[in-house]
């Protein structure tokens, strides 16, 4: 609940199993993003709870957050790179800042750049990429870190629908290795191409399961 | 993997030192003008030290004869002064000696002497005090015990002014260090500030490595180091300062209080309270930097 007694989610109640690949869809303003916020434990609930592997995430201490957090890869609609680093650095930032040595970084990183077909343009900064390229390099920095679940808000909201059929069928091929998948869209077409269960929020309620 | 750590640290600090030049130079003269205030008393009252030390060690402890000593009342006083621990040496200073020393410290009114009838000049003990055993209430002591030895006219010792000096060092070195704390307390928010900016500027980088995972001293870590980064700078700028306002006026000083001071007593801070200050900045941009990471959690 926001102030004033406004809900951004309310009485939603939804199971997502470990290896799923849900989609999370409905308006602006219906809650996706604060579900996602929720799971990322950027927001605590107000009311209820919200549980990742059996551990109440509004229980957790601020370093137990942390340590959560490192089982989470998230990718955003506006990709979230930083700019002033160069591919290879915004991916391998993330084994970096969890201490892996620098062979680990290196290898880890340029494992993941070559799945994702960027090995060419590591070098490059974000602003010199395509928006498919900076929402791969966004991805591979969701997933350098071989993740459990990653979540995605809007991935494909600031690509064109070629751009957007391909970051797709990455997250079906991240999803088939394993990886819990959620993803918030409202983009009906991609939701039937990849043919998964999707979730309807309006409002702040389930409106849907299908 | 610390260490690892403390290299990125290292590392962002540097980078963000590099990303804003102007805030960063602000910061460091800030630190550097309060700890310049603050050296700055400490210069003064460690050169007060020297000079009352020296002059401690060469204090003298002056006992003036009356006319009409007695034989008897000499050697009381001299076996008195004998087995004394304040007394280091001493040495009979004749009215006739007396009179030898007035004429060459004072040739100007030496001829006034000469015109005098008799000698006034009174036949004395110049005692060399033992510092060990000649300190405040035990120097007192000692004088009234000689005062009241039949025969002494007078005591004069000049430890009393020096101790006077020492005190006015003591409040010196006090007054140095509450307006150095004040400066130093408005160093702390100005390197506060200048780190929020800092994180200001690499707020989406902070984010980001939050919803990563990263530990958060790793977070802050950043931020503290480059608080102390300012505070290391900012010392050696103000010791830099120091030392050039030191070589400034350490010849007018010593013009001025050459007759009383040689060279040797006028020094700058001796290598132990520079690296204090040092400790101090970094102290002080530490404390500014964890004040600005602090809203990172």
């Amino acid at each position: 609940m926001y102030g004033r007694g406004i809900y951004a989610l309310r009485d939603v109640s939804l199971v997502v199993e470990k290896g799923e690949f849900v989609f999370l869809t409905g308006p602006s303003g219906a809650g996706k993003s604060t579900l996602l916020r929720l799971l990322l434990r950027q927001e605590i609930p107000t009311e209820g709870s919200v549980k990742v592997a059996g551990r109440d995430l509004a229980k957790l201490t601020p370093n137990q957050a942390q340590t959560y957090r490192r089982a989470v890869g998230f990718v955003f609609q506006d990709f979230k790179l930083i700019p002033s680093k160069s591919v290879l650095d915004n991916v391998g930032l993330v084994p970096r800042v969890l201490g892996a040595t620098s062979v680990q970084q290196q290898r880890r990183t340029f494992q993941v750049l070559k799945w994702l077909g960027l090995q060419h343009r590591m070098n490059a900064f974000p602003l010199e990429l395509s928006g498919g390229e900076q929402q791969r390099v966004a991805i591979a920095r969701a997933l350098v870190n071989e993740p459990s679940l990653i979540l995605a808000d809007e991935p494909t909201g600031n690509l064109d629908p070629d751009l957007s059929l391909e970051i797709m069928n990455l997250f079906r091929d991240i999803n088939s290795r394993g990886t819990t998948v959620l993803v918030a869209t409202h983009n009906r077409e991609l939701m039937r191409h990849v043919g998964r269960r999707a979730i309807t929020l309006d409002h702040g309620h389930v409106v849907e399961h299908s | 993997m610390t260490a690892h750590w403390f290299t990125y640290c290292l590392e962002e600090a540097f980078a963000s030192l590099r990303r804003q030049r102007v805030s960063v130079v602000l910061a460091v003269l800030t630190i550097a003008a309060a700890l310049l205030v603050l050296g700055g008393f400490l210069l003064v009252t460690v050169n007060l030290d020297r000079a009352v030390s020296r002059w401690s060690a060469a204090a003298e402890f002056s006992i003036y004869l009356a006319d009409d000593i007695s034989p008897e009342q000499r050697v009381a006083l001299n076996t008195l002064l004998e087995g004394h621990p304040a007394v280091a040496s001493r040495e009979y200073v004749s009215k006739a000696d007396a009179a030898v020393r007035f004429r060459r410290d004072f040739p100007d009114l030496a001829a006034g002497l000469a015109d005098m009838p008799q000698n006034p000049l009174p036949a004395s003990i110049e005692v060399r005090l033992n510092p060990a055993n000649a300190g405040g209430d035990a120097l007192e002591a000692f004088a009234r015990l000689v005062s009241a030895a039949g025969g002494v006219a007078d005591v004069r010792f000049d430890r009393r002014w020096l101790e006077r000096l020492g005190r006015i060092a003591s409040g010196v070195r006090w007054a140095g260090w509450m307006l150095g704390a004040v400066l130093l307390a408005a160093a702390v928010l100005t390197v506060a500030t200048v780190v929020r900016l800092s994180l200001h500027a690499r707020r989406d980088e902070v984010d980001i490595m939050q919803l990563m995972g990263a530990p958060i001293a790793l977070l802050r870590g950043p931020l503290v180091v480059e608080g102390i980064l300012y505070g290391g700078a900012g010392a050696v700028v103000s010791l830099v300062a120091l030392y050039g306002g030191y070589v400034a006026a350490r010849g007018r000083v010593l013009a001025t209080l050459g007759t009383t001071l040689d060279a040797g007593a006028v020094g700058f801070l001796p290598a132990g309270v520079a690296a204090l200050l040092v400790v101090i900045g970094m102290i002080v941009g530490c404390a500014g930097g964890y004040l600005a990471a602090r809203h990172v959690r």
